[in-house]
Parts: C-alpha cells; sequence; structure tokens
C-alpha cells in the first residue's frame, strides 16, 4: 500500500483529472479543431441552454463533424448564465481542452465578458445578439455579432408596424432595465420621430422581474394605442401574460420587439397571443432555402419547430465553417480574416459581416400572431408581415475602430 | 511541522498537475474566503449569509482602481484588504447586537442591499455585465500573466492567511471568540464586552474576505456581479460547512472539495445543482462536523480496528 | 387619484399573496425555529402540482384543492425524514439541509417538467376583468385577494380560536411549557411545518393563471417571503400578514413612481426597519 511511487500517484492523478472531465495533462490532439458552445444549462437562460446546443449539433453533424479535413470536437461548458462562471469555463475550455472558436452565450450581458476573455486569450468568439456594444463601444478583432443590429430591429419593427397601423401614434415603452434595452429604446425612439409617434410612457423594469402589475396598471392610466415592450425571454413572456390579464390585449396591440419567438410565445396561450406582434431574429416561417430544410429536419428530430435559439446558434456555427472554408485554415486569426466581410446565404436570407465593426447585416423579422381559429396548428403562431434590413446609420456607430490582433 | 500543513503544501504543489491553475488559484481564494468566515462561524458561532458583501465590496473598489488607475498590485490588495474591514465593520456594527435567525436574516438583507446597489450603478459596477478588463499586475519584473506564475502568488497568500489565521485562533483573542460561542452569557459575566469582539471577528473576516475578492477580480480579469450576490455568500458557507467550522482546515478543504466538484460534476451532467443538494443534505444528516470530522472519525475507527 | 387607489388596490392584491407565503414561513420559522430555504421551492411545486393536476383533470377547482394537500403531504415527509433530526443542531446545518433541498426540488421539477415554463389560463368564469370605476382590474386577481384573505382568516382562526392552535402559538412562546403540558411537541412541529407548506403550496397554486409556471419562479418568490417575515417579526402571524400587505404596496407605489427601484424598495424597507426595530415591526422578542 505504502509502495506507490510517486509515478503511479501522478498517474493515477491524471486519470481522475481526465475522469472528472480536467484532461489538463491529456492535451487536445493537434489535428482536431476544437470548438465550444457555452451554453447555459443553469441560471435565467437554463432553459435556453439545451436548444442552442441542439442547432450547433445539427451544424456541426450536418458536416459529418468534420471540416478541412480534420476533425472537429465539439464540447460545450454551462456559463450558468454568469458573467464569473461564464469567464472562468470559458478560460478553462481554452487553455485545457485547446479550444480556439466559442460560440454562446445566450445572455448579452454575459457575453460581454465572455468578449473580453476571447480577446485576451486571442480566441474566435462568436455571439447571438442583444448589445450594439460587441459591435459598437467594446469592438475588438475577436468577437463576431450574429444577430441584427438593435437599430435594424427597431427600424423594421416601427417602419413595419406603423405601415399596418398608421392612426397608432401613442406608444407606451416598457423596457428592460440594462444595456440591451436602453439601445433598442433609444433607436425605437429615433426611427419613431419620422413617424410622429408620441411616447405617452417608458417604464423600466428590473431584470427578472416578475410582477408586472405595477407596470401594465400604470400603462393602462396612460391608455395609449399601442405598447411595446423591449425585454426578452421570461420577462416578456411575464409582461405579456399581464398586459393580456388586465385587459389591454386584445384591445390594443403589443408589440414585443426584440422577442426569441417561439420559445417565448410559446408558453403563452393562443388567446394571450391575439394582436401581438412580434420582432425576432428569426422565425421558422422565414422563406429560404436553407431555413426550409434546417426547419424539416429540426422537426423531424424534436417534434417542434425551432425559435431563435436553435437558429442562431446553427447559423452561428455554419458562418464559422464557412469561416474556415474561406480561408483554408483552422488558425484563428486566418479565419477572422476570412469571415471579415463574408457574404453568405443562411436561414435568415443573405447576411454579410462587416468587417469595420463585425456587426451581421443581415434581415429582421416582424410577425403578427394569428388568432386562435386561424391557427393551423398548435405552432402555427404567426405570419411574417415584413423583413427589414436597414443597417445602423455611420453616424450612430460607435466602433470607430475595430483594432488589430 | 504538522501534518495538515505538510498535506497542504504537498497539495500546493500537485493541484495544478492536475486541475486548470485557474481553478487551482480559485481553490486557495475561496479557501482564503472560507478562513474568514470561519472566524465567524466556527469560532464565534456566527453564521453570516453576506460574506459576499465584503468580498464583493473590495473587489469592486480595487477593481476600479486597478482598471482606472493601474495602481500597484500590492496597494490593490491593500486596499481590498481595507475596504473589506471598513465594510465589514459597518455590517458588523449593525448586526452584532442581534443573534439567532435574526442574525442571520439581517447580514442576508444588507447583503442584497449592496447588491443590488451595485446592481443599479451601472456606470461604475457594469451592474449585469460586470465590470471587465481588470488588469493582472506585473511585479517586480514578473509578469503574472502566465497562470502558474498567478497561480504562485495566490498560493503563497493563501499560505500567509493560513498562518495569520492560526496565530489569530490561537492567540488570547481567539480563545475569547470561542468562549462566546460556548457560552455568550458567561462570556458576558466574566467581563469581556461581547458585542466589541464580535464586531472585531467581523472585521478580521472581512479583511480575509477583501483579500480573496481583489485576488479574484485579478484572476479572471472582471467582477462579476455575482461576486457580491447572496449565491457567493452562500457558497462559501457550504463549503465550510462541508469541509467542517469546528477546525482551522475546514474551509481549506471544503472549498477544495466544493469548487473541484462542482467545476468537474458539472461539465458531466446539466442538472449538477442536484447532487449537490444531494451532497448538502447527506452531510447534514449523516455527516456533521464535515470532511475533517470524518477523517478523524475514520482513523479513530481504524486504529481501533488495529488494536483488536 | 385613481390612478393612486388602482395602484393601491394591486398592492393589496400581491400583498396578499405574499402575506400567504410569510404566514407559512412564519409559523415554521416561529414554531420550529429554522430558517427554512426551501420554502420557495415548495412554492413552485404548489404551482405545478396545480399546472398539471388541471390540466390531467381538467378542472382547475379540484385541481386548486388537491395540488396544496400534495405540498403538504411533501412537507409531512420532509419534516419526518430529515428536518425531525435537526432541532438540536445549529441553523448552519439548518440551512444547508433547506438549502440543499431547494436544490433537489427546484431541481426535480427541471428533470419532471421541462426547463420550459408555460401560461394557464384561469377558468373561463375567472376571465376578463371587472370595470370598478377608478379602474378595470382583472376578476381572477380580485378572485385570488378575496381567495387569499380568507385562507389567512381560515388559518388566523384556528390559530386563534382552537385548541389546537393555541397549543401552536404556545409552541412559539415556550416551547419547554408545551412540553411540560403532556404535549407530543414533535407532532406539534411535524403539523406545523405542514401547514406552512400548504400555505406555500396554495399561494404557488393561486399564482398559476397570473405568472404561469417557470423552473426558476420558487427563488424568485424565497426572498420576498423572507422579508416578509424579517419586517412582520420572527413567528408573528398578525406581523407576516401586515407586512406582506406593507411591501405589497411599497412595491406598488415604487413601480409607480421610480420604476426601476421596485426591488431594491423591497430590501431597503427591511434593512430599515431591522436597524429600528430589530425584532420586526410586530414582534415582541
Amino acid at each position: 500500500m505504502n509502495k506507490l511511487s510517486r509515478r503511479d500517484i501522478l498517474k493515477m492523478g491524471a486519470g481522475a483529472a481526465a475522469g472528472l472531465g480536467f484532461p489538463a495533462i491529456i492535451r487536445a490532439q493537434s489535428k482536431e479543431i476544437v470548438i465550444l458552445g457555452l451554453w447555459d444549462a443553469t441560471g435565467a437562460f437554463a432553459d435556453v441552454g439545451p436548444i442552442n446546443d441542439r442547432g450547433m449539433k445539427m451544424a456541426l453533424e450536418e458536416r459529418g463533424m468534420q471540416v478541412l479535413g480534420r476533425p472537429i470536437k465539439y464540447i460545450t461548458r454551462d456559463g450558468a448564465t454568469q458573467a464569473g462562471t461564464s469567464t472562468r469555463r470559458t478560460e478553462e475550455a481554452v487553455d485545457g481542452e485547446g479550444a480556439k472558436f466559442v460560440i454562446g452565450p445566450w445572455s448579452s450581458g454575459v457575453a460581454l465578458a465572455v468578449s473580453e476573455v476571447a480577446k485576451r486569450k486571442k480566441v474566435l468568439h462568436l455571439f447571438s445578439g442583444g448589445t450594439e456594444d460587441i459591435s459598437g463601444s467594446r469592438c475588438h478583432r475577436y468577437s463576431f455579432q450574429w444577430a441584427a443590429s438593435p437599430y435594424t430591429a427597431a427600424k423594421t419593427v416601427v417602419d413595419s408596424f406603423m405601415k399596418a397601423n398608421p392612426k397608432a401614434k401613442r406608444w407606451h415603452l416598457l423596457v428592460a432595465d440594462y444595456a440591451f434595452g436602453w439601445s433598442v429604446e433609444k433607436y425605437i425612439k429615433e426611427v419613431g420621430k419620422s413617424h410622429g409617434l408620441e411616447f405617452v410612457g417608458a417604464d423600466r423594469h428590473p431584470l427578472g422581474e416578475r410582477e408586472f402589475s405595477n407596470y401594465v396598471q400604470k400603462a393602462a392610466a396612460n391608455k395609449p394605442d399601442v405598447v411595446a415592450m423591449i425585454n426578452f425571454g421570461l420577462d416578456a413572456v411575464s409582461g405579456a401574460r399581464e398586459i393580456f390579464n388586465f385587459g389591454l390585449t386584445p384591445k390594443i396591440p403589443l408589440i414585443m420587439t426584440w422577442s426569441s419567438g417561439v420559445e417565448e410565445l410559446v408558453q403563452l396561450s393562443p388567446e394571450i397571443r391575439e394582436n401581438i406582434w412580434v420582432g425576432s431574429n428569426f422565425y421558422y416561417t422565414a422563406d429560404t432555402p436553407v431555413a426550409k430544410a434546417f426547419v424539416k429536419s429540426y422537426q423531424a428530430k424534436f417534434g417542434n419547430p425551432p425559435g431563435y435559439a436553435p437558429s442562431a446558434s446553427y447559423s452561428m456555427t455554419r458562418l464559422l465553417l464557412a469561416g474556415f472554408d474561406k480561408a483554408k485554415s483552422a488558425e484563428v486569426q486566418d479565419v477572422i480574416k476570412a469571415l471579415e466581410g463574408i457574404e453568405v446565404n443562411d436561414i435568415v436570407g443573405h447576411m454579410r459581416m462587416d468587417a469595420a465593426t463585425h456587426q451581421n447585416i443581415r434581415p429582421y423579422f416582424f410577425m403578427r400572431c394569428k388568432s386562435k381559429s386561424a391557427m393551423k396548428h398548435a405552432t402555427d403562431f404567426a405570419d411574417i408581415i415584413a423583413t427589414g434590413d436597414t443597417p445602423l446609420p455611420k453616424e450612430y456607430g460607435a466602433c470607430k475602430d475595430i483594432g488589430g490582433f | 511541522m504538522k501534518r495538515p500543513f505538510i498535506l497542504i503544501l504537498v497539495s500546493i504543489f500537485l493541484l495544478p498537475l492536475v486541475v486548470r491553475p485557474a481553478i487551482a488559484s480559485e481553490i486557495w481564494i475561496f479557501a482564503i474566503f472560507g478562513l474568514g468566515l470561519n472566524l465567524l462561524l466556527g469560532y464565534t458561532g456566527l453564521l453570516s449569509f453576506g460574506q459576499s458583501t465584503f468580498f464583493g465590496s473590495a473587489a469592486y473598489v480595487a477593481g476600479w482602481l486597478l482598471k482606472f488607475y493601474g495602481i500597484n498590485a500590492f496597494l490593490a490588495l491593500g486596499i481590498g484588504v481595507g475596504v473589506g474591514a471598513a465594510s465589514a465593520a459597518l455590517v458588523g456594527y449593525l448586526c452584532v447586537q442581534r443573534s439567532g435567525l435574526y442574525f442571520i436574516m439581517l447580514t442576508f438583507a444588507l447583503n442584497q442591499l449592496f447588491y443590488f446597489t451595485a446592481y443599479q450603478w451601472t456606470s461604475v459596477t457594469g451592474g449585469e455585465d460586470g465590470m471587465p478588463g481588470i488588469p493582472r499586475p506585473v511585479l517586480l519584473g514578473i509578469d503574472f500573466k502566465d497562470p502558474l506564475v498567478y497561480y504562485a502568488f495566490v498560493s503563497v497568500l493563501f499560505l500567509i492567511s493560513l498562518y495569520a489565521m492560526k496565530r489569530i485562533v490561537e492567540s488570547p483573542l481567539g480563545k475569547i471568540l470561542q468562549a462566546i460561542r460556548e457560552n455568550e452569557i458567561r462570556a458576558e459575566a466574566v467581563g469581556y464586552n461581547v458585542p466589541r469582539f464580535k464586531l472585531l471577528a467581523f472585521i478580521i473576516g472581512g479583511a480575509f474576505s477583501g483579500l480573496a475578492g481583489v485576488l479574484y477580480a485579478m484572476l479572471f480579469g472582471i467582477v462579476p456581479l455575482e461576486a457580491i450576490s447572496f449565491v457567493f455568500s452562500g457558497n462559501v458557507v457550504f463549503a465550510t460547512l462541508i469541509g467542517g467550522s469546528g477546525s482551522l482546515y475546514g474551509p481549506v478543504i471544503g472549498s477544495f472539495v466544493f469548487i473541484w466538484l462542482s467545476e468537474s460534476v458539472s461539465t458531466l451532467w446539466a442538472r449538477w445543482p442536484l447532487l449537490l443538494g444531494m451532497a448538502f443534505v447527506i452531510v447534514v444528516l449523516f455527516l456533521r462536523g464535515g470532511i475533517v470530522e470524518a477523517w478523524s472519525r475514520f482513523w479513530l475507527w481504524r486504529s481501533s480496528k488495529q488494536k483488536n | 387619484m385613481s390612478f393612486v387607489a388602482a395602484q393601491i388596490l394591486n398592492g393589496i392584491a400581491t400583498g396578499m399573496l405574499y402575506a400567504l407565503m410569510g404566514l407559512g414561513l412564519s409559523l415554521i420559522t416561529g414554531i420550529l425555529n429554522i430558517p427554512n430555504f426551501a420554502h420557495g421551492a415548495l412554492f413552485a411545486v404548489g404551482a405545478y402540482l396545480l399546472a398539471s393536476a388541471a390540466n390531467e383533470i381538467g378542472n382547475f377547482w379540484i385541481a386548486l384543492v388537491v395540488a396544496p394537500l400534495g405540498v403538504a403531504l411533501l412537507g409531512l415527509a420532509i419534516e419526518y425524514v430529515g428536518i425531525r433530526r435537526l432541532y438540536a443542531v445549529g441553523h448552519d446545518y439548518q440551512l444547508l439541509f433547506t438549502f440543499g433541498l431547494a436544490l433537489i426540488l427546484s431541481e426535480s421539477i427541471i428533470l419532471i417538467w421541462g426547463p420550459v415554463g408555460y401560461s394557464y389560463l384561469p377558468p373561463p368564469i375567472l376571465r376578463g376583468g371587472l370595470d370598478l370605476g377608478f379602474t378595470f382590474y382583472p376578476k381572477y386577481r380580485l378572485f385570488v385577494m378575496v381567495m387569499a384573505g380568507l385562507l389567512v382568516l381560515v388559518t388566523w382562526l384556528f390559530l386563534e380560536k382552537t385548541r389546537y392552535g393555541a397549543i401552536m402559538r404556545a409552541g412559539i412562546e415556550n416551547k419547554e411549557m408545551v412540553s411540560l403540558l403532556g404535549i407530543d411537541i414533535h407532532k406539534l412541529f411535524t403539523v406545523a411545518f405542514a401547514l406552512g407548506a400548504y400555505l406555500a403550496g396554495i399561494a404557488g397554486a393561486l399564482t398559476v393563471p397570473i405568472r404561469g409556471v417557470n423552473p426558476g419562479m420558487g427563488v424568485d418568490m424565497l426572498g420576498i417571503a423572507f422579508v416578509v417575515v424579517a419586517l412582520g417579526g420572527l413567528g408573528n402571524l398578525l406581523g407576516a400578514i401586515a407586512a406582506g400587505l406593507i411591501i405589497g404596496v411599497a412595491q406598488a407605489l415604487v413601480a409607480a413612481y421610480w420604476t426601476e427601484a421596485s426591488t431594491v424598495v423591497i430590501y431597503a424597507v427591511m434593512a430599515a426597519v431591522l436597524l429600528v426595530r430589530p425584532q420586526g415591526l410586530f414582534g415582541i422578542r
């Protein structure tokens, strides 16, 4: 028992470490390309992580888990929807597993923190969206934003809604009180000017608010023509539910400006969804060949249509792989250069990655929910009534210099 | 030298072979945090559910100065210790008069107050996004960006903290605190100013938390909002209890087990908090006294068997 | 003026739910003297049980009876298997235990019902709203207000007017005396925990048509329940009711004028009160 040599102990330690998920000694093979999916399994976005993972896996499996003739090793980490945990686990995956390409996480605030890690560790970071900082004031060479700019979203939503409801000029805004909410609010008000909109109220609620009745009563007292929410996930679901409970919808329209689409709508019943208008980065009836194929195989696999979350991870992964193809290299800097300015036709339609800001220039979707009687099946939530892809005007752009490597 | 000390020294050397340096560093940082709590929990009998108040405040203040004024790392650590102690003095002053569940709730409520202040004060703390871009120091020409170098730095500070805490608990002050834990009324009757000593324990514990907070901020280059949230306060309590609050080394072993397991199990199964919850329940029902006591019971059992 | 009245009405409606949560937690902390961190998880279990039962049976009212009883049974089991052994140990291990329990319960919810929440509409008779003159108000919220008020009243009458209630109150005041009177204190503890769990469960069940269900709903409620108990005074049942209403109304009024602060205000009020009156607003100890 006492005769264990030092070498044996070390070996045992390494074995135990590998078993426990810390293959510190067993370095990743150099031939493998390691890609990290940072998807939350716990915390505020615990419900989103698993479906993010689905989309990413599908994109990789399409290519037979390889690119440039080299095998892809797909690893995931639970970011716990927290900046500390996410940055820590990203670093661990970069150092320990040799991950050089990071996709995620879902929360825009956390993604900003991960973006800092990417910059420091010099790894490529793709993330969906929500904040305007990654392609704005905190832009750098290593991070790319897939989702539409908040300006594109605001412009699409306001223009398309006003086209359908020219008389609805009195708007009440309900805004999640963090960077994402503020930036969309700013652009809604900006775009609203050209339509002569009057903002009768703009209330900010804390992130993670569950008691919306107070805000809704306040909105009702303002007697607006329309209520527009700029919040996300459970906040949006709770808000929409309460706006219905208090009898605002369906009498007046509710706009969910930046919605995850299917993932939020499925949590509301058809009665609640009546007269809700939805802006989103993806809706599954999008009329593109890539979307059609993706939706079909996703539905065959999981039984329900994909929303924003799996579509974003699917499309981001495809974008990354397209970058590999174009660069003909798996070196981080080569792939970054390839992604800058890349143009592809993907699930949302035509996408172009702006080289100067790393902002994806792409269509944003605007839907109107169907009434219960018009729904053809349980997930027939809405019709796409417009898309828009107006990029952020130069004068608003905060990314003056993307910098070097 | 005593056996536990040698064991710790050996693990300091072996740990980076087994886990990532960042996680290894975090284990010792968390152990410093735990040492501070355990002066309150284990030695004075005060269950503070708001230790992250001091951890987070120190991290924010020192992080801010490091980021915008590029202050010297030792100065940052010193400021962290100071902020930790000062915020603990404030919270402690408000709490030490209370006892039992009220004490726990008050530390928790004040923690929430600090948390929501940090959450709302986005211009300074970054709110939800955290305060990123905190540089790791360059000291005496040594670049601490190398994870192993930083690990060595953390380890040395941990050893110093451990030694300091050992001296404190073995000092007359430590004995008085233990007397308060055993019987507060008697301690009062003997003539000790109990609230003042409790406050002192708070301040010392806060200083350790502050040190840990700054080291944490430099380790990950960010002060995340959760550093000041009740989750961190809870984690340090749980880690200490798992290790065993009755011993100086309890929080050290606890943070080792807590961080290592939660990091490794979380990559294996997404629903790992379920296992964590079960571990808590098992510790409470069967292993009270934590790992330290289980270990000594095991040795007792073994030696009694050998005698037979 | 009608706007303020509407906000106050709304504050009372929400406050009633808080009072229900606080009352259950206050009962548990007061009689058992343990910090029950699983109280939020019990709330969530109540909500999920209602949603499942209502979908299975197809009748909201039967589900509303069944679901909280299920939570009470769960509470009974938890006390009997675990908490019973912890009365002699310190608050630290009690906290570790109930926190572990909360983790187990909320993770089990994800495993059983999935990570994605959903909505559940009120029964047809309670859909829509009433015009109260000064505001339009959802019928279901009015129902919750009345129902929660009734529950609070019944619990109060039970504790004040029945023999068993008197024993429970005596248990809060002086456990030794109760034991000396020849009453099985353990049975009292079990009943108190089950009753507290029942109240959390029915609060959760009543919430479903308002907030739907999602796995995180328990955590959201736990903090508020603790604030209510601390504010009202540990083990002070009338205090818990008053504190619940105070928090509800304060939140509603702050949300009306300074929306960003509506969460902070809860904790600011609590910290301020505890500093001035450490025993809580109505506490005597």
